[in-house]
């Protein structure tokens, strides 16, 4: 469920805060769905119809193992893929695991066609991808130059690792609240003097190519108030028959 | 200051006898005479102690298996319990309808007879003690509650407050009964200054039980239906229909049954005061109902649920008519000039009135005050078969004590010597002012 | 004065003079004595159930005192005792401790409505973390689904299905809003319940006569009673116990929302804030001008529920924008 990401000290702080969210939202443009699905197999992102479980609810304090992997006190690790998605391009090799490709290994020789974007010769070659994030073209977020890469849009390349800086130039007040700690949910500590936390980033909830937040099957219906007494309850019409219901 | 008691000169103590001894004596005659009686007395008492030892297993199976067994939810968190709590707690209160014109205005005929309002006070409020012991879930924790050896949240809790006058009425009546009859016991004639203060002191005793039971309620702020002002008014009003009710048919019962002419005077006071008391609470229904219609919006949701249904659950409706049904018919039928005539027309009536009541202050009120939820949840509630039991069991001890007690006191009624309570009752405002 | 006292009648029945006093026996006395003792046994039979219930209460559970008259030797001693009842009765080895509140810490919790949707799993955390009873599927928190435009409650209901969030529709969890004028403390009449200084409203379990005052007192459905004996499987017991929090509760008593103070009172966040998957919630220190919580009371446009109650909750509801 965790990924491991280590902060590079040498970066400046205020790109340290932003850059484990950004690094899945590289995952935009015109790679396929496979991809996204490989990626969500490492990443705590939901799956349709059922919603994140963040690491750490299910483990009782302190009770396990687990503790030696939390983040120390002060710590905070973003919780995003630190690395470059992967294509599954539906063959399976002798094991019969699917095969996966960068998005550099085709695109080193297809040379990008902004016109192709949207056209289904395009999306056939992206397979099962659904693209729902307005009116955006692939080449909006992904680097024609390097396809393993993103770039912003005045054309600064970014690595996958760091795309919750791409995201953030339409995302603004997301991603301010978000580097305050009122965007994108936690687990961990309250009180950094204590113990460090986990961070969610873009990509570990939005599909960066149908960002908006799945429907989920709500959990945990409400029971019948009366429900799990004991011993079977009289049968309620016996003694409210008699007035007049 | 303990139970209600006895009569009679037979087991005379000596002149010289001390109080050590001639006490318990006491006690033990009022026992024996509360448990002799007619054949007719002895089935009626046997009827009400297998009511009541039905209800009292159907507590310990509540106390064992939890409140579980109850109808009662996190939603509808009080029920047939404090419903019939509430409902007592007027009773106690109304008794003292028959205190005020004994004592107050120096009806003879009243000031006879006026031991059995008290009476009843004892027993009612022996009632509403019993049934908050059953709605508590911990029983055997009920020592939290007593000042200096648990912790006793006064005054910030009403429940606390109810603890002080509930017990205080108690207390207050049953001196006043035990030390007359005590003083018949001695053959001395009762000295008005250890008497006469707590009667004035319990009939403001009386209006302050009730209106601290009201505010139980009153100020929940969470809970429209009960956050009204006009709830310790409409309480006292109900309780000065359900007491004088009960003690109009009460006394034709000690009648008819007992063998004690009362006379017709009780009676027609206590129908008196009937008459008003029953109006003035029918005003102040109608006033709550228009204020929650009118206004409508949220607030309005409970009275909704309680007339007509919401969102398609409608267990009151039924409950909600009927006490409409009974009070206004019980109100047409006592304000008929010729109902006094036929007592079984005013008993029917008093009966009708009681009921009404009844349903009035418990599925009427305490009820829907959950209806919906806080969360505006629409959660129903229906006594269980448990919740029957203890109710009916409590309300059948408290017969019990209410007839055993009238029992001990009627031959001190009964042997009453012309002129001797009379010119207590002539002597008390003087006797008042110097005891005071 | 005595003389006034009329004379027994003398038809009266003999058996006027106390039997016991006379030593007399008469019909009557055997009867009533007879009367008298199957009467007592029909008493003890009505009431044989107490003596099962009786079996499962310690003397000293019955004895005990309130918690803060407990020295901590005491409470050490409690503590060591309430696991031996949990390892017995629920067959599962468990840690309670007493968390006591931090000095210059006031939790405040925040709940972001616009990004909420009803997924439910705040609930469902509570209920596993707070060793709820299965069966009955408690839990402190519910959640609402109320109608856009409006924030009438008597719009909203409980029972939704999904799939959430329907476009129609806003998600509200509720659950004690940690008042600082509770009206359940106020009610209380054994002081079983107050607000500790961190600004958490606790119940002592082992205090709490089950009067059920504080659920009628209470305008937010905080409280929940406990109508059986709890039931959790060994397997599934939080062993991570607090005595004013998440330790199994005894029967026919009252509890509630405790912020998780076997959690956060040692810095972790609460169980239903790490469960929820869209990051609608935001807790932490109102003393602490930099932490997430004065953030948002700062900069989002914040409302409470029931304001016009003047409970003054500490739980916050926002929406973005």
């Amino acid at each position: 469920m965790r990924l491991p990401f280590t902060n590079d000290p040498s970066r400046p702080r205020r790109r340290r805060l932003v850059l484990g969210a950004l690094a899945a939202a590289g995952l935009v443009a015109a790679f396929g769905a496979g991809s996204w699905a490989a990626a969500r197999a490492q990443a705590p992102t939901p799956a349709p119809d059922e919603a994140p479980a963040p690491a750490g609810t299910a483990d009782h304090a302190g009770a396990s193992g687990a503790e030696a992997d939390r983040p120390r006190p002060g710590e905070v690790r973003r919780l995003a893929p630190a690395y470059v998605p992967r294509v599954d391009t539906g063959l399976v090799d002798r094991a019969g695991a699917p095969v996966l490709v960068s998005c550099g290994t085709c695109h080193a020789t297809r040379p990008p066609d902004p016109g192709r974007c949207a056209t289904d010769d395009a999306m056939a070659m992206h397979r099962g991808l659904v693209f729902a994030h307005g009116e955006r073209s692939c080449l909006a977020c992904h680097d024609p130059g390097d396809y393993d890469r993103l770039r912003l849009a005045h054309g600064e390349p970014v690595p996958f690792a760091e795309a919750p800086r791409l995201c953030a130039q339409c995302h603004g007040p997301q991603q301010r609240d978000w580097e305050r700690g009122l965007h994108g949910g936690m687990n961990g500590f309250w009180d950094a003097a204590r113990g460090g936390r986990e961070r969610h980033a873009c990509t570990s909830c939005h599909d960066p190519h149908a960002p908006a937040y799945p429907l989920v099957t709500p959990v945990f219906h409400p029971p019948d108030p009366l429900a799990g007494r004991g011993r079977p309850i009289p049968a309620r019409g016996a003694e409210g028959g008699a007035h007049g219901h | 200051m303990t139970s209600a008691a006895a009569t009679v000169s037979e087991p005379r103590p000596g002149p010289h006898e001390g109080h050590a001894v001639s006490y318990p004596r006491f006690l033990l005659r009022v026992l024996w005479l509360a448990t002799d009686g007619s054949p007719r007395f002895y089935a009626w008492m046997t009827v009400l102690t297998a009511i009541a030892l039905v209800g009292l297993h159907a507590w310990a199976v509540q106390v064992r298996d939890g409140m579980g067994v109850t109808g009662m939810t996190d939603h509808v968190s009080w029920g047939l319990y404090i419903a019939n709590f509430t409902f007592g707690v007027g009773l106690a209160a109304g008794a003292v309808m028959m205190v005020i014109p004994a004592y107050l205005f120096h009806d003879r005929d009243m000031h006879d007879v006026v031991i059995v309002g008290e009476l009843l006070a004892i027993a009612a409020i022996t009632v509403c003690i019993l049934f908050v012991m059953a709605d508590l879930g911990r029983p055997d924790r009920f020592w939290h509650m007593l000042p200096g050896i648990g912790r006793f949240h006064w005054p910030m809790s009403l429940l606390t407050w109810d603890v002080l006058v509930l017990n205080g009425y108690l207390l207050l009546n049953l001196h006043i009964c035990g030390y007359l009859l005590y003083m018949r016991f001695l053959g001395r004639k009762p000295d008005p200054r250890w008497y006469v203060p707590f009667v004035f002191l319990s009939i403001g005793w009386a209006i302050s039980v009730h209106t601290v039971t009201a505010f139980l309620y009153c100020g929940l702020g969470g809970r429209p239906f009960w956050n009204t002002a006009l709830l310790a008014p409409r309480f006292l009003a109900s309780a000065f229909v359900s007491g004088p009710a009960f003690l109009i048919v009460a006394l034709r019962l000690i009648e008819s049954q007992g063998g004690f002419a009362v006379g017709p005077g009780p009676r027609r006071t206590l129908h008196g005061i009937l008459r008003v008391a029953i109006l003035v609470n029918l005003l102040m229904v109608g006033s709550e109902a228009f204020t929650a219609f009118y206004t409508g919006g949220g607030h309005a949701a409970t009275a909704q649920y309680l007339f007509f249904g919401l969102h398609g659950h409608t267990a009151l409706v039924a409950w909600t008519w009927t006490a409409v049904a009974f009070g206004v018919v019980a109100a047409v039928a006592l304000l008929w000039p010729g109902t006094a005539a036929h007592p079984w027309r005013l008993d029917a009536a008093c009966a009708l009135a009681f009921v009404g009541v009844w349903i009035e202050k418990g599925m009427g009120l305490i009820v829907p005050g959950f209806v919906p939820s806080t969360l505006h949840e629409v959660v129903e509630y229906a006594p269980t078969l448990v919740e029957w039991q203890i109710s009916a069991g409590v309300w059948a001890f408290g017969l019990l004590v209410f007839t055993a007690a009238v029992k001990v006191a009627l031959p001190v009624l009964r042997d009453e010597p012309a002129g001797g309570e009379r010119a207590d009752a002539s002597a008390t405002p003087v006797a008042s002012g110097t005891a005071g | 004065m005595a003389t006034e006292l009329p004379q027994a009648p003398a038809d009266r029945p003999a058996p006027r003079r106390l039997p016991v006093l006379q030593g007399g026996v008469t019909r009557r006395t055997t009867v009533k004595a007879l009367g008298a003792t199957l009467g007592l046994a029909a008493f003890a039979r009505a009431i044989a159930p107490l003596t099962e219930w009786a079996r499962d209460i310690p003397v000293d559970r019955f004895l005990q005192r309130h918690y803060r008259e407990l020295t901590p030797e005491a409470m050490q001693t409690l503590l060591r005792q309430l696991e031996q009842e949990t390892r017995e009765q629920y067959g599962a080895e468990v840690h309670i401790e007493d968390v006591k509140p931090t000095p210059g810490v006031a939790f405040g919790y925040a709940l972001n409505l616009s990004v909420c949707n009803g997924c439910r799993r705040c609930a469902e955390a509570c209920h596993i973390e707070n060793n709820h009873d299965r069966a009955s599927q408690e839990s402190y928190i519910r959640v609402l689904e109320m109608s856009k435009g409006s924030m009438d409650m008597e719009r909203g209901r409980v029972d939704y299905a999904g799939p959430n969030p329907d476009p129609d529709k806003f998600y509200m969890p509720v659950q004690c809003q940690q008042c600082d004028d509770a009206p359940c403390v106020k009610v209380c009449p054994v002081e079983a319940t107050w607000k500790e200084s961190d600004g958490i409203v606790v119940v002592d379990y082992d205090w709490c006569i089950g009067c059920r005052y504080c659920e009628a007192a209470c305008p937010y459905h905080a409280r929940r009673f406990n109508w059986t004996k709890p039931q959790v499987p060994a397997a599934e017991v939080n062993p991570d116990q607090a005595y004013l929090s998440n330790r199994i509760r005894p029967q026919g008593v009252v509890e509630k929302c405790h912020f998780c103070l076997h959690r956060t009172r040692k810095g972790r966040l609460p169980a239903c804030l790490e469960a929820c998957p869209t990051g609608a919630r935001v807790f932490g220190n109102l003393l602490d001008p930099d932490s997430e919580i004065r953030r948002v009371l700062a900069d989002k446009r914040v409302y409470v529920l029931k304001e016009e109650l003047g409970t003054r909750p500490r739980f916050f509801y926002f929406f973005d924008v």
